[in-house]
């Protein structure tokens, strides 16, 4: 009598696909996946309870390192809660160079996620000519900030130091090379076939499942819900600026892709507009802040609109100039609480596209 | 005079063992024979060796960047040091592994490929074995591979490589048959399976103008039985990692590699002797040797073949299955229909 | 028609394999570090006046510097960077009132031994009292201009700081002055 077996299979912390040190274990029926366990926390460093050690500035570089790919906007998030709570005036020079430095991080991390799904896929070549445009934005990260991914750029009350000479000009050249690019991404990877094959009517989320479970990004935009923190509550002064929120229809894995690649677009038009509206402001980049900063008792919680979703920093003060506690609703992690669900009956292939159009970076899954 | 250079050296060899006047005809006959055959396995070895190089520095100026180029002059030497290094590694044996299987698979790997050179023509009168079924023998051995990708998965006692190898059977069985029927058209045609013959009705034209879509299917059949990309899940590196090679290290990783360009080569070969004309110069040129036009058709084929791999994405197991049985056999069947009816409407009218 | 991007990736591809590479191939060439590089560390002793603000702003306590009273003004016997546990946020650098700490943009930090990791900025032994006996104590301290840089020839020093390991030492006056 033939009987078929489930069999178990462990889809390492040490494997190509993971986006890092994740851990699925998988009940497999032939190669049709029957339960899917993540077992994340293989790279938990503390972070929360770190901060609770240092000042309110010493947390700046530690933020940097939760979603490593897109630094600036982890920086702009928790600095921004502090200057909630405490109430503190940020100059216009300075919420123009943190529009500027935040919407090429979120670009960096855009580019890496479609090069990286494309080597998940299995097309190498897309992969690096993703890297080559990373290398040249992080080149100017790093004119401006002195690191290239850990940047520590924002303060509170504004950030560390001014453009440099001449970098507006070179980041605004970049920008207008940036749409031949993308079309380049989109004839490699989008435009081909078995890409399409492979990623279409995969992993389908409703908007309604997306918004019980508090998605939040690309990944809840592609199910066709419009919610992107930057028009629907808008921080800094994002209010400014005219671009468009991509939706997607389906809600599948070629969806969230190709929200990515549109969400690129968007924001090199909002870096075009800044750099043509901050040669109207002059002034200085930090406002006024006291040497030891000690916060009224009190709590607050900020959420921004990362390039991975929703970011929100919940900072409790006791009055002292360490923080009493820090708190970090990431993304990623949230993200990652459908994944079950999803990629029940599907193949492994299949597990591995799914996992890269949810885009997660570990850093930010772990903390 | 270059055109003739092998031939001349075979003749030679023959009149110098005949010369030594106590051998009898026949094991002067072999001696040629094994001569032969080791200049052409020694030929394919170290073509393996260029086309590792060759795809590397391809992948890269494909990637914006430039591949090997610190061993050795602009990086020639760079296979050789990559086999030095496979060569001093220990090949780990798991603990629960089937040991006379798992050592025996990298072994064997290499016996198909070199079995099939013997019946290719690499030049006018250069085949070493010129066999009156010889197109047949070369499919039936080459299917034979199959099994030794399916014994190093299977003896591994590893459940990625497990699901590697049940992929990598699957896929070869159900592409073997586009590949043979593809080929049938052609056979059709000139009558004979004979690799001479096949040839030598090349003539006038090539057999890639009258059989576009039997070409088509051959490329795409024979692109997915050697496992390159878009077919290449068995060593589908993001997701079962290196699916049935997954636990050889050393040599034994190395046999497998070498083999998969010894396989690419077999493949470009016969494209070229069936649909390419084989060693007839196009357009005239005849002042260039037939060996040489040989080698510079094989080698655009291993160039198209590598630039589907560094552009074209994986495609998944069900997909594949799909495409294989539904798409490519019923069209290289209508292919052979068509065929059939051409030829006999041809002969009516009397061409 | 189906195959259309197929052969458009194919056509990027080629497109590709013509262009210009762009390898770096270092160490032959470098690529250009700009001026706000995060790499070593130099510290200007002259304008450094051992204050310590750099020590309190760094995150993961790197920096360990130890200094001396020597009359009125601190006298920096010790500048220690741990830089194995350095995050290079520039906060340090950025604290600095006299400017004396920088950057530079040299990123060669790499040792063959783990003990030599740590960078040692300044190691110098406590100052000489020019003229006064080893007695008195330090009353009309005139610090002579010393060299730029690490030991400095030592006279009768302070009885204090008679040992040479000056880190040790430096240890009782250093916690006496803080």
């Amino acid at each position: 009598m033939l009987k078929t077996q489930e069999y178990c299979l462990n889809f390492g912390p040490q494997h190509p696909a993971t986006h890092g040190v994740f851990q699925v274990i998988l009940t497999l029926d032939g190669e049709k996946i029957v339960k899917a366990e993540p077992v994340c926390g293989y790279l938990h460093r503390g972070i929360e309870k770190l901060a609770e050690a240092r000042t309110y500035t010493q947390v700046i570089p530690y933020t940097d390192r939760m979603d490593y790919l897109a630094a600036m906007l982890q920086n702009l998030g928790y600095v921004q809660a502090v200057e909630k709570l405490m109430g503190i005036e940020v100059p216009e020079r300075a919420e123009y160079l943190r529009i500027i430095s935040g919407e090429l991080s979120r670009l960096t991390s855009h580019v890496l996620g479609t090069g990286v799904y494309a080597l998940d896929i299995g097309g190498f070549t897309g992969f690096l000519l993703c890297f080559r445009e990373r290398e040249k934005m992080m080149d100017l990260l790093e004119e401006l900030t002195g690191s290239r991914m850990t940047l520590s750029y924002a303060r509170i009350g504004g950030v560390a130091d001014d453009a440099p000479e001449g970098w507006l000009e070179k980041v605004d050249r970049l920008m207008d090379e940036m749409p031949g690019y993308i079309e380049e991404y989109n004839g490699l990877i989008t435009g081909n076939e078995i890409f399409q094959a492979r990623t279409k009517f995969v992993g389908e989320l409703t908007p309604e499942t997306a918004v019980n479970y508090s998605l939040s990004g690309p990944v809840l935009r592609a199910s066709g819900v419009n919610y992107d923190l930057r028009k629907n509550m808008p921080y800094g002064i994002y209010d400014r600026f005219d671009f468009e929120v991509p939706l997607g229809t389906n809600g599948d894995c070629f969806d969230r892709f190709y929200c990515r690649v549109r969400e690129m677009e968007q924001s090199v038009r909002i870096i075009k507009q800044a750099i043509e509206q901050i040669k109207e402001v002059d002034g200085p980049v930090m406002g006024k802040v006291p040497k030891v900063l000690k916060p009224p008792k009190g709590e607050v919680y900020h959420e921004i609109e990362s390039s991975k979703g929703i970011i929100g920093y919940y900072v409790a003060s006791d009055g002292s100039n360490k923080p009493y506690r820090v708190h970090v609703r990431r993304p990623s992690f949230v993200n990652l609480g459908y994944l079950d669900e999803m990629v029940r009956g599907v193949l492994i292939a299949d597990l591995v596209a799914i996992l890269g159009s949810i885009d997660i970076v570990l850093g930010e899954v772990d903390c | 005079m270059l055109e003739n250079l092998f031939v001349g050296v075979a003749d030679w060899l023959r009149s110098l063992l005949g010369g030594i006047g106590f051998l009898p005809v026949e094991i002067a006959e072999s001696i040629v024979f094994l001569v032969k055959l080791v200049a052409i396995l020694v030929f394919i070895l170290i073509n393996a060796l260029w086309l590792v190089y060759m795809e590397r520095k391809i992948a890269a100026y494909m990637q914006a960047r430039i591949g090997p180029n610190r061993v050795g002059p602009k990086g020639l030497l760079q296979t050789t040091a990559d086999i030095g290094k496979l060569l001093c590694k220990e090949i780990v044996i798991p603990k629960n592994a089937d040991l006379v299987v798992f050592l025996l698979a990298p072994v064997l790997i290499f016996v198909p490929t070199l079995m099939v050179f013997a019946v290719i023509p690499l030049g006018k009168n250069m085949a070493a074995l010129d066999m009156n079924i010889g197109l047949f023998y070369l499919l039936a051995i080459a299917s034979v591979s199959t099994l030794f990708f399916w014994m190093a998965g299977w003896s591994s006692n590893n459940k990625y490589s497990l699901v590697g190898s049940m992929r990598v059977v699957a896929q070869m069985v159900s592409y073997e048959l586009p590949l043979v029927l593809s080929l049938l058209g052609v056979i059709m045609i000139v009558g004979s399976l004979k690799m001479s013959d096949i040839i030598a009705a090349q003539n006038s034209v090539w057999f890639i103008f009258t059989q576009p879509i039997a070409f088509l299917i051959y490329f795409i059949a024979a692109v997915a039985e050697t496992n390159r990309t878009p077919f290449c899940l068995v060593e589908g590196e993001s997701e079962i990692i290196a699916g049935p090679y997954t636990e050889y290290g050393g040599m034994a990783f190395a046999m497998f590699f070498l083999a998969e360009y010894a396989n690419i080569m077999v493949i470009c070969a016969v494209t070229t002797i069936v649909f390419l004309g084989g060693w007839h110069a196009p357009l005239g040129l005849t002042f260039i040797p037939s060996w040489v036009w040989f080698f510079l058709k094989m080698y655009a084929l291993i160039f198209v073949v590598m630039w589907f791999r560094w552009t074209f994405p994986r495609i998944r197991v069900d997909q594949l299955m799909g495409f294989g049985w539904k798409v490519l056999v019923p069209l290289s069947l209508a292919n052979i229909f068509v065929t059939g009816i051409g030829m006999y409407i041809y002969r009516a009218i009397g061409w | 028609m189906f195959g259309k991007g197929l052969v458009k990736g194919m056509q990027i591809t080629w497109k590709e394999f013509w262009a210009k590479k762009l390898t770096v191939e270092y160490p032959d060439k470098l690529h250009p570090t700009p001026e706000r590089f995060h790499g070593k560390f130099t510290l200007d002793v002259d304008k450094c006046i051992a204050c310590g603000l750099c020590a309190n702003a760094c995150p993961n306590r790197v920096i360990t510097l130890n200094k001396q009273k020597v009359g009125k003004k601190q006298y920096l016997t010790d500048y220690v960077m741990s830089i194995q546990y350095c995050l290079y946020c520039g906060l340090c650098v950025e604290s600095c009132n006299k400017d004396a700490l920088h950057f530079s943009r040299d990123f060669n930090m790499n040792q063959y031994f783990y003990k030599d990791i740590p960078l040692v900025l300044v190691r110098r032994e406590a100052l000489a009292e020019p003229g006064e006996e080893p007695e008195d104590g330090a009353e009309k301290p005139k610090p002579k201009a010393k060299a730029e840089g690490n030991k400095a020839a030592e006279q009768a020093s302070k009885p204090a700081a008679a040992d040479s390991e000056a880190a040790a030492s430096a240890e009782a006056p250093a916690k006496e002055g803080q």
